[in-house]
């Protein structure tokens, strides 16, 4: 047990060092994804940078959101799914045999399509991963990670004189910003967001987007959204996907202004999607 | 012109007439489904009423040394004393048979009673005394005006010699009706005028706690093991269907099979609380576990999600965040099904808690019954005046199912969250 809990340490400082080091931080190889019989994702590849917004579009239905649920594997949760490939992660394919999804999740956070704080105070939505992670021992360390996450998004100044309410109880893009400052409360390396603002109201989806490009500094961010708009306003770079396949992935400007494929011109031009 | 709105418009008027119909109907069917429950409810409770009255009987009783020896009050014969008062009190009744029939007039219980009343109060030996004694069960439904008098005597129970006896008692204002406390503060009797549902009420109260001690941390792990963390297959959803299957099995079958496991096998003291309530809890289970699963799946998956996303385990993800939404429902569930339990006689009779208990049980293993089999018993007795007892039980067992799903509904709207 001992040996387990040392080598599982040194496996850690690994993990972190590889996290740290440069070149692509994520790289999927020949993913695809099966729904029972179905096929939702066809041999994907695609590489990572570290701290870069990424922004995963297409039409509905593309397996864009299937994509990026492989990323943290919380395809596991969906019992008909099976997953085919690598992703790897710090030279770590994360579908490897020994590879814990709660370890992995403490590494690459999620926000999610609609804001689901939990029913609990602002303070215990925050707190709930260090807390489960053990990543803070004090009372007063765990102050000051709340604090920071929820300065780091933005959510600091509107809420800290009312922590102990209910996270419940804010604005949609108030939740959502708690949601966010939840995920870095653990310092994940990689942050996923599945259509981050698409319950939001257009002020409270402008708050958003500010604060990922904010957050690109100390995490790499991918973002599936509807919005070609937001995609070019977040994100450096863009992959496009439809029916299953990666269409064409590159740098946004180049995507948006000059896309390869036809596919790809007809959907940013809207005559697809 | 004719206005194209109109109600005479083509076809409307077919549609209309379905439409107060089906209303119509409707509205009489709650009427009469009211209507039922209110006759019910009220046959019951005016049945029930009288049980909550009985009657006692003046009479001036000689408490002279010669009847009780003041320097020890405990040996004398209350029972002689009691009947040289009635023989006193109605010089006229000298035949034996008669005798009896005077003697009957007050319950069994009397003298002890009069016993207690001198013991408690030592000042009356000595001299002559008036006190209220308690009428028998027969007396007391004379009084209560339920003896159809009209009838020929050998047609009736209460002869005519006794009505005559009643009525110089009522003329010279010796009797009197007071509530009774003694239905909530006995145990069953033979004498109705002395049968209560103390016993069989704590019985249920027993039984209740073992069968929620059991069902319920059984039935929620169970619900909580098939819900969050078995795989869906053949298998999980061959125990679904069986689990709502036993839900509607004949709460008899569970009866039998506490005879053949819990008393034949395992040996079990019979009659006992604790094997009535392992029995309900076989008959609760499969209850607990459906409203548990009902609870569990309201809970937005947004919540798992969310807790699964920042790298809770499952076990953590379940007991942090989804079980304490859920267990309302799960206790609204369990509620729900301890009522249908407490309502229960059929599986307790296969277990014997169907004896004649006068006894309060003082725990689990004490032989017991519970207040509906009272309720079977007492329905089952020949006296006339069980008929009362029996409503009034009902009441009471009525009143605490009403009680039991009143606090469901309350934690329902206290607890309920919505997402």
């Amino acid at each position: 047990m001992l040996n387990n809990s040392v080598e599982s340490e040194k496996k850690m400082a690994e993990v972190e060092t590889a996290l740290n080091s440069d070149g692509p931080i994520i790289q999927a190889k020949d993913v695809s994804v099966f729904y029972g019989e179905k096929q939702a994702l066809f041999d994907v590849n695609l590489d990572f940078e570290k701290n870069q917004v990424t922004s995963l579009i297409g039409p509905s239905g593309c397996g864009k959101s299937t994509f990026l649920r492989c990323i943290n594997r919380m395809n596991d949760l969906v019992d008909i799914a099976r997953v085919k490939g690598e992703i790897i992660i710090a030279n770590q394919d994360i579908y490897a045999k020994d590879v814990d999804v709660v370890a992995l999740r403490a590494h690459v956070g999620m926000v999610f399509q609609k804001p689901n704080p939990f029913p609990k105070s602002i303070y215990d939505n925050v707190a709930y991963g260090p807390r489960i992670h053990k990543t803070v021992s004090t009372k007063d360390e765990m102050d000051y990670v709340v604090e920071r996450s929820l300065k780091r998004a933005g959510l600091w100044d509107e809420v800290s004189d009312r922590l102990d309410q209910p996270g419940n109880g804010l604005s949609g893009g108030q939740q959502q910003r708690l949601c966010i400052a939840r995920a870095i409360a653990i310092e994940p390396q990689v942050v996923l967001m599945d259509e981050p603002c698409s319950a939001l109201d257009p002020i409270a989806t402008a708050v958003v987007e500010e604060l990922i490009d904010e957050l690109r500094e100390r995490f790499t961010i991918i973002i599936v959204t509807h919005s070609m708009q937001q995609a070019a306003r977040v994100s450096q770079k863009t992959a496009f996907f439809h029916l299953g396949n990666l269409v064409e992935h590159g740098d946004t400007d180049q995507i948006f202004t000059n896309p390869q494929d036809d596919r790809t011109e007809n959907y940013i031009t809207g005559r697809i999607g | 012109m004719t206005n194209p709105f109109s109600t005479e418009a083509a076809g409307l008027q077919g549609r209309h007439n379905a439409e107060t119909i089906f209303k119509l109907s409707g509205l009489t069917a709650i009427v009469c489904a009211i209507g039922f429950l209110v006759f019910m409810v009220g046959s019951i409770a005016w049945t029930g009423s009288g049980a909550l009255r009985e009657s006692h009987v003046q009479l001036s009783i000689d408490l002279g040394p010669e009847k009780v020896d003041p320097s020890n009050v405990e040996a004398a014969s209350y029972q002689t004393i009691v009947r040289d008062a009635l023989k006193e009190r109605f010089p006229e009744v000298t035949n034996r048979r008669d005798r009896r029939k005077l003697y009957g007039l007050l319950s069994p219980d009397a003298a002890l009673e009069l016993e207690q009343y001198v013991l408690d109060n030592p000042s009356v030996v000595g001299g002559v005394a008036d006190i209220w004694l308690l009428a028998s069960d027969d007396l007391d439904i004379y009084l209560k005006g339920d003896v159809k008098t009209e009838l020929d005597e050998s047609r009736r129970k209460f002869s005519d010699l006794e009505i005559g006896l009643a009525d110089s008692l009522v003329q010279e204002g010796q009797t009197r009706r007071q509530f009774n406390t003694r239905f909530f503060t006995n145990g069953d009797s033979r004498e109705p005028e002395l049968a209560g549902i103390l016993s069989s009420l704590i019985g249920s109260f027993f039984s209740l706690l073992v069968c929620f001690v059991i069902s319920f941390p059984m039935g929620v792990c169970a619900a909580i093991y098939l819900e969050e963390f078995a795989k869906k297959n053949r298998v999980s959803e061959f125990i679904e269907v069986n689990i709502n299957n036993l839900a509607a099995v004949p709460s008899i079958v569970f009866g039998l099979l506490g005879l053949a496991i819990f008393l034949n096998f395992f040996g079990l003291p019979r009659s006992s609380p604790l094997v009535g309530g392992m029995v309900l809890a076989l008959m609760t289970l499969p209850t607990i576990i459906i409203a548990s699963r009902a609870a569990l799946r309201a809970v937005p998956p947004s919540i798992r999600e969310a807790a699964l996303g920042i790298g809770a385990s499952k076990i953590q993800t379940t007991f942090h965040h989804v079980a304490p939404l859920a267990l309302p429902g799960m206790l609204t569930g369990a509620i729900v099904g301890m009522a249908r339990a407490l309502g229960e006689t059929a599986p307790l009779l296969m277990i014997g808690m169907v004896a004649f208990i006068a006894d309060v049980p003082k725990g689990i293993l004490d032989s017991a019954t519970a207040l509906p089999v009272q309720i079977f018993l007492w329905a089952d007795a020949p006296q006339r005046a069980f008929e009362e007892k029996t409503s009034a039980a009902i009441i009471v067992l009525l009143l605490f199912l009403v009680l039991m799903n009143l606090l469901a509904v309350l934690l329902r709207r206290k607890f309920e969250r919505r997402f």
